[in-house]
């Protein structure tokens, strides 16, 4: 009797020494999608592929090597601004959240971000190991708010297959891309003639990121500066006439192809629906690994592009980024010091997070050779220099984007001239940004 | 009666504290303080400084809202009349008691209980271009695909049609319940007078059930003028603004704008067109009464 009772104590002790191991909880809300079924209890991070299958296992890993700390992940739908100012608002925020750069002047300004400059210098992180893109994203006012984890864009993701088909490879096999806005209609039209496929596939329907990121991107080149004063959008100049023409050329033209939204635009480049994909960083892992599997439009023809440089005034194009905030919030030491950890941990895992196509975060990085012999790393690490922001005080960039993309659509689905489409532009965000 | 007001106490009423509580927690209070709101500069976190009406005047100046609420009144004329049309038809068709009628019901009821993120997703597989259901076919006939989801005017009657697909069931029912209720001794009459179908149709069952039309007419109006969800996964309002409600509206100002304030005025506007519906409702079942 004595013997079972004290097995059964020491049972209960070892149960409760185990419950006690796990003593530190961080909530961490995400975007990046649930792909529990597949990565679950995946800790080999290596094994990953894409975003989902990279953080989840990254966080996984962390919680492996650290047995005191839990990691609760809530999955969001993208970008999850919703959820976050909901919980804001009610004082129930997640410890750490996942958030673009450029989403995150709305919350400093407000005090719903914590700066987290403390916080890094304790769990050892030194602003100084990012690349200047990344900290300067994650950085408003001289402080960091968020930990920078990576920098995007949007590229040329292109089908070699159909640009072999179309006469438009080089001898050493790279594709060849135009030049300027003339070189881009020649060889579209060549591209369509030669496949009677559009040239581009875009994401025209029930978006409007898309059309925002290139418009941005097109007047960048075009060295106009067009948030000179960050409460007002300037469009008066006759460069942002130029690049919604240009946009809206591709459209009538029929060099792109039409009424796809994201996810049919991502299946119909997949399926071989056209020759160059415009769409983000994040696509490369999975678009390499569809590469090399046989059978399929993509199979041995897969590479991928910054934006061309289309006007001769500046090689630039629009890039944001993601990193991890810490709302607001009472939180204890114990748990700050397990968000440090979860942060250092981040950043010396940064490599891994680069494998999805992200521009690495942590200067280092660009250095590793594993990081070199990523598939198609080589072309696109130029973006880090020559990639470009909207100036930090510009408020609201995401109801901006809906905005802007809204009415540049309707312009090039003819739904409204060019000039209606760019006056209505300035009138809407100007008023929003006018009362903030 | 005297006996029972006697012993009436004060404490009974507390059998109606719970749901007052409720009641004036979810329902009186936010609404009021809604309309205080909408007064105000104010956003998500705090911070209101009261602005009078000037919330109203940015509202009634957004030509964005001006469109929404056009949208809005589109889509409720049109869609309400062929709920209460296809409900009907139904319903009449459906109003037996064979095997085939009772799983037919289920079946066309079904739709109603899904939730409207797997409403707009299976809508989408009918009307997304290049693998959509309806593009294939399109291409089978030879036709031109129409851009469903991303043309003016297709994208708010793409909407439509998944709303009436979704809220079908409701009506139907409301329908099958009354005319069940009509006395079968009238059919039989007709019968002896060799009365027609139709005229059985418009004599007998359609009298019969007339304030079952206008109940079913007026749910579905308060109903169909606070569209979202539809809206919002299956267009987000596009192309150009042209399937975007009400409603979406108050949310993209509210939430995504940070624009609490304007979003309320928004708010109150939308709540003002309902309560007239429901008032229109009032008058209508009051004179039949009087009648």
């Amino acid at each position: 009797m004595k013997s079972i009772l004290l097995a059964t104590a020491s049972a209960a002790l070892l149960g409760m020494a185990t419950m006690a191991q796990a003593d530190t909880t961080i909530e961490l809300q995400r975007f990046f999608g649930a792909c529990e079924a597949d990565y679950g209890t995946v800790t080999d991070v290596s094994k990953a592929v894409g975003e989902c299958g990279i953080i989840t296992s990254l966080v996984n890993k962390f919680e492996a090597e650290n047995p005191d700390i839990k990691v609760n992940v809530t999955t969001v739908e993208w970008p999850g601004y919703n959820q976050l100012n909901a919980q804001l608002a009610s004082n129930a925020a997640p410890d750490v959240v996942s958030v673009h750069y450029s989403a995150i002047s709305d919350y400093s300004t407000r005090g719903l971000f914590m700066p987290l400059d403390d916080l890094f210098a304790s769990a050892g992180i030194d602003p100084a190991d990012f690349s200047d893109a990344a900290r300067g994203g994650a950085t408003k006012d001289g402080k960091m708010y968020a930990l920078p984890f990576d920098n995007w864009t949007m590229l040329f993701h292109v089908n070699l297959n159909l640009m072999k088909e179309a006469g438009l490879v080089n001898a050493d096999g790279t594709p060849i891309l135009p030049t300027s806005v003339d070189e881009f209609f020649e060889q579209g039209k060549q591209f369509k003639e030669k496949t009677g496929k559009p040239y581009l596939v875009q994401i025209y329907a029930n978006e409007t990121a898309a059309y925002m990121r290139i418009f941005y991107t097109l007047m960048m080149q075009q060295d106009y500066d067009f948030f000179k004063d960050p409460s007002k959008i300037d469009l008066s100049g006759p460069e942002a006439k130029k690049a919604l023409e240009f946009m809206k050329k591709i459209h009538d033209e029929g060099l792109s192809t039409l009424d796809m939204d994201y996810s049919a635009a991502v299946s119909g480049f997949s399926s071989g629906e056209g020759g160059i994909e415009v769409n983000g960083t994040w696509l490369i892992g999975d678009l390499d690994a569809q590469s090399k599997e046989e059978g399929n439009a993509l199979s041995g023809g897969y590479t991928v592009y910054p934006v061309p440089q289309f006007y001769p005034a500046k090689n630039a194009t629009y890039v944001d980024g993601h990193g991890w905030a810490v709302p607001r919030g009472d939180r204890d030491e114990d748990k700050m010091a397990a968000i440090g950890k979860l942060f250092k941990f981040l950043e010396d895992n940064d490599y891994e997070w680069a494998r999805t196509g992200h521009l690495p975060s942590v200067k280092a990085v660009f250095d590793m050779p594993e990081f070199k012999a990523l598939p198609h790393r080589d072309k696109i690490v130029e973006i880090a220099k020559i990639g470009q922001t909207l100036p930090e005080g510009v408020m609201r960039q995401f109801a901006l984007q809906d905005i802007v993309g809204e009415e540049l659509a309707a312009a090039i689905n003819g739904n409204k001239s060019v000039d209606d489409a760019l006056a209505r532009i300035e009138e809407r965000v100007n008023d929003l940004l006018g009362n903030l | 009666m005297a006996e029972s007001y006697r012993r009436s106490r004060w404490s009974n009423a507390l059998f109606i504290l719970p749901y007052m509580t409720v009641f004036l927690s979810l329902l009186v209070f936010p609404l009021f303080w809604g309309m205080w709101l909408s007064l105000n500069k104010s956003d998500l976190f705090g911070g209101a400084r009261f602005i009078g009406l000037k919330n109203y005047y940015r509202v009634f100046s957004d030509p964005v809202f001006g469109q929404a609420v056009w949208n809005t009144v589109i889509f409720v004329l049109v869609s309400v009349p062929t709920l209460v049309a296809l409900g009907l038809f139904l319903s009449l068709a459906l109003n037996k008691t064979t095997r085939a009628s009772s799983l037919l019901r289920g079946l066309f009821f079904s739709s109603t209980v899904l939730s409207v993120t797997i409403v707009t997703l299976i809508w989408r597989f009918v009307f997304i271009p290049g693998d959509g259901l309806l593009a294939l076919l399109f291409d089978k006939m030879g036709w031109e695909q129409i851009g469903f989801l991303s043309t003016e005017g297709w994208s708010l009657f793409s909407v439509g049609v998944a709303t009436v697909w979704w809220c079908l069931g409701l009506p139907m029912m409301l329908f099958l319940a009354a005319l069940q209720q009509i006395p079968s001794d009238l059919y039989e009459a007709a019968a002896l007078d060799n009365a027609s179908r139709w005229r059985v149709l418009t004599r007998i069952t359609l009298p019969s059930i007339k304030s079952t039309i206008v109940l079913v007419a007026i749910v579905q109006i308060v109903m169909q003028f606070q569209l979202f969800g539809q809206a919002q996964l299956m267009t987000n309002g596009g192309p150009a603004g042209s399937s975007r409600p009400i409603v979406l509206y108050i949310f993209d100002t509210s939430f995504i704008r940070w624009d609490v304030g304007m979003g309320t005025a928004a708010s109150e506007v939308l709540f003002l067109i309902i309560l007239l519906a429901a008032m229109v409702q009032y008058w209508v079942t009051s004179r039949k009464g009087e009648a």
